[in-house]
């Protein structure tokens, strides 16, 4: 799993690729949105288009996330949600947790509203 | 063909180590595929699969690499049935079907969706435990029969 971070204006976009499936995998996830917070950062947008499935291990890695933005104050959507993941989000409910969008940019957008 | 659909099997061990898991899910992706099953039951099979190799790995062997996870994909003219092995001590069965990841008060839990999952997607979901055998988890889909 890779997760990479760059800035759109005040919005972090962590694109993730690889299999999201914890392990290693969490600490990685987790320290790139540490990072942000650390940093300031309140909006946060986790691009999942590369990813080529998730695990219930890797649900706990994005909930975990999630919560830790919230607590923060802060707010976090997802973007390009591949059927294979949303069929794990549909069967978890995980669907009505995140905030998720089809592109970036509508997800961008959906940060300004 | 007359014996086009003798029954069979194929076979996989992987370490328990989580990389592993992606051979798990290109076997079972692979093997829904080559059964003709329609993007998404391939795509729950796939989901299962991984997710009993999870179990596995996770609590059956606690993270113990050197532990394999055994992998039995058997295909039958009207099912494809996978059976995943451990050797941990198994679990409460009964108490762990009788919880609902979906209900409210445990929605944001980071954790126990892993067997919801695979009883959501495949059509049967059994577990064999054998006290100092180990435990093997056991999906079954159907095969609905192609035009």
């Amino acid at each position: 799993m890779k997760a990479s971070r760059r800035m759109e204006g005040d919005v972090a976009v962590i694109a993730l690729s690889g299999k999201l499936m914890g392990g290693p995998d969490a600490e990685g996830v987790r320290q790139v949105i540490r990072e942000s917070l650390d940093e300031g950062t309140r909006k946060i947008l986790v691009d999942v288009g590369e990813v080529s499935w998730v695990n219930s291990t890797g649900l706990g890695i994005l909930i975990s996330s999630l919560a830790a933005v919230t607590d923060a104050g802060g707010k976090m959507k997802l973007c390009r949600v591949s059927h294979r993941v949303h069929q794990i989000f549909m069967v978890t409910k995980l669907h009505q947790v995140f905030d998720a969008h089809e592109t970036v940019e509508e997800a961008l957008k959906g940060f300004a509203g | 063909m007359a014996d086009a659909w003798e029954p069979f099997e194929i076979r996989l061990r992987i370490p328990s180590r989580m990389e592993w898991l992606g051979l798990v899910d290109r076997v079972a992706a692979g093997i829904a595929e080559q059964l003709d099953f329609e993007e998404e039951t391939a795509d729950a099979v796939a989901n299962s699969v991984v997710e009993a190799g999870t179990n596995a790995i996770q609590h059956g062997h606690r993270y113990t690499s050197a532990l394999p996870v055994d992998l039995v994909f058997e295909v039958q003219a009207d099912r494809l049935t996978v059976r995943v092995h451990d050797r941990g001590p198994g679990f409460d069965v009964a108490k762990v079907l009788q919880a609902d990841p979906t209900a409210p008060d445990s929605l944001l839990s980071s954790r126990g969706r892993g067997i919801f999952i695979m009883k959501s997607l495949m059509d049967r979901v059994e577990f064999e435990i054998t006290p100092g055998k180990g435990c093997t988890a056991v999906l079954t889909k159907y095969r609905r029969e192609s035009g």
